[in-house]
């Protein structure tokens, strides 16, 4: 199942998953489910930027200045 | 098990010194493969540390590591693979070993946390109906973080940072069949705590909007 949310069953495999769902309900709202609960993690997790600091920190590490990188 | 990263404990005495114009070369390699995944290195480590010092800390060590060891980096793989299970280790070894051992999660430092940073977020558009769409930021976040470790873990790397299957085993140190096994029933538990949620939306009356 999560293999088949995830996009990781090989074409076969992937086949057969979705043969099975046209005839199960139970599986077909399982995996309505699985999805929905990895679409909200994708989209209600917030991203943060990473602070200026700690930019310029790695920046240092590399001998670049901002500008080398923003290009 | 192969280890991508190859990274010794003992950090070298002195990594080799390179003549300027490869030192340039690498720093542009580095530049191109390595920070650019600082944003989700940054995020993950926030994840984990819940502290934004300490993440900051964690990501400049990862780096100063993955800069130093640059050269035992596999070509042609994935870098930033390569770089979250230097900061997996990283964090084993600073915080683990130390006092710091992550305790019980604190939910109102990740209130606290993310409300700080409210005003700088932009809001996804809040038009469907669906239920589970009326979750908040904070309670998907906090629903995340009520999960055992390895399963959060592997949820996090597997939806939130893309990474496949086989490239999670390796920095988990688990078989695949155990990394599918985890997502399954991490994100069973996490649907149970989301519906709590919901339902608290929608049947408390007195809910504040």
């Amino acid at each position: 199942m999560s293999a088949a949310v995830d996009g990781e069953l090989s074409i076969t495999e992937e086949q057969q998953f979705f043969r099975h769902l046209a005839e199960c309900l139970a599986c077909t709202a399982e995996f309505e489910e699985a999805q929905k609960t990895k679409m909200i993690i994708k989209e209600r997790i917030i991203r943060f930027k990473a602070p200026q600091t700690l930019i310029d920190s790695i920046m240092q590490l590399t001998n670049l200045t901002p500008n080398e990188i923003l290009q | 098990m192969d280890r991508p990263d190859h990274t010794p404990l003992e950090t070298p005495s002195q990594p080799q010194k390179l003549a300027p114009a490869e030192e340039r070369q690498k720093q542009l390699e580095f530049q191109h493969e390595a920070v650019v995944h600082l944003n989700s290195l940054y995020n993950y480590a926030l994840h984990i540390t819940m502290n934004p010092a300490d993440a900051q800390d964690l990501v400049q060590e990862t780096y100063l590591k993955a800069y130093r060891f640059f050269n035992s980096f596999e070509r042609g793989t994935n870098c930033k693979a390569w770089l979250f299970k230097i900061l997996k280790n990283n964090y084993i070894n600073i915080f683990r070993k130390n006092a710091k051992e992550p305790g019980k999660v604190d939910y109102d430092l990740i209130k606290d946390f993310y409300h700080s940073i409210k005003d700088t977020r932009v809001d996804t558009t809040e038009a469907e109906s669906d239920y589970f769409h009326s979750l908040l930021h904070e309670e998907v976040a906090q629903a995340l973080h009520s999960l055992p470790e390895e399963f959060r873990e592997v949820i996090q790397l597997c939806d939130l940072e893309g990474f496949t299957y086989e490239e999670i085993a390796n920095m988990v140190e688990s078989p695949i069949g155990t990394v599918r096994s985890r997502l399954y029933r991490g994100r069973k538990l996490l649907r149970t705590q989301l519906e709590e949620y919901a339902k608290q939306h929608h049947f408390t009356p007195d809910a504040k909007q």
